[in-house]
């Protein structure tokens, strides 16, 4: 699995930068397809390479940002205030446990436990009993 | 042996599903890594099958299957979708996909739906 893992970690970074270039776009223009069609399939790509290698954690969250792309795809509207912050928010999530499987080699920890701003882009680790969210 | 075009725009899961399809003895014609060049492809190469991603840049994998049937009623081509992508799943049949994977993909079901499509060919 080393040589797939080199290959995500390639591929990961060039499309978090490509979401980070999107995103100010986004800030100049909320509303810019491009820019939003961008932030939707990079998710959509990390979540399906994290999920083949299991990393759950990143899977989580690439599939909120994903998720949200999508309603806001669907309804043709401009991302608000509370989507770019959580856009921005679910990015830092991702860059830093990209960063952790670089670092490790291993499958990142639960993104709650890297950082605890991530509540509204995961769920609660197993065990912890909280609501599930969407 | 049959002869498959991989279509993704991800390199990763090109790779991945490359080995799955070459480990069983078939052979990879080519790569696209969007929708425009899978058609392109297609015409190039012939292949007996194609594996199409849905979410690809320039033109989905949806509308990459239209442009395929256009050109070929019989060729299969298996969609890889992943989960959540229900309703695209059920667009893309109806556009003529033969058949559908999952990501992440199981080398087991990979290898049953891709060998059960090259025995249906196109609807």
């Amino acid at each position: 699995m080393s040589k797939y893992r080199d290959v995500f970690l390639e591929e990961a970074t060039e499309h978090l930068a490509e979401m980070s270039r999107a995103l100010l776009e986004l800030e100049k223009d909320a509303a810019r397809a491009e820019s939003i069609d961008l932030l939707f399939r990079m998710a959509h790509s990390i979540k399906g390479m994290a999920a083949s290698l299991e990393y759950d954690a990143i899977t989580q969250v690439a599939h909120r940002l994903e998720d949200h792309m999508q309603e806001v795809r669907s309804a043709g509207v401009a991302v608000d205030v509370a989507g770019m912050a959580l856009l921005f928010r679910g990015l830092e999530m991702l860059e830093s446990m990209v960063a952790s499987v670089r670092e490790t080699g291993e499958a990142p920890a639960h993104a709650l436990q890297l950082n605890p701003a991530a509540a509204a882009l995961v769920d609660p680790p197993d065990g912890e009993g909280a609501e599930k969210k969407a | 042996m049959a002869r498959i075009l991989v279509a993704d725009d991800a390199s990763f899961m090109r790779q991945m599903i490359r080995e799955i399809i070459e480990a069983e003895g078939h052979e990879v014609v080519a790569e696209a890594s969007d929708g425009v060049e899978a058609v392109a492809c297609f015409k190039e190469h012939h292949p007996d099958l194609v594996t199409m991603d849905i979410v690809m840049p320039r033109c989905s994998g949806i509308d990459a299957v239209k442009g395929i049937r256009e050109l070929d009623t019989t060729v299969a081509v298996v969609m890889c979708s992943a989960l959540g992508q229900e309703s695209l799943v059920t667009e893309a049949m109806e556009a003529g996909a033969t058949d559908f994977i999952v990501k992440p993909f199981k080398p087991d079901t990979v290898v049953e739906t891709l060998a059960r499509a090259l025995e249906k060919g196109g609807q």
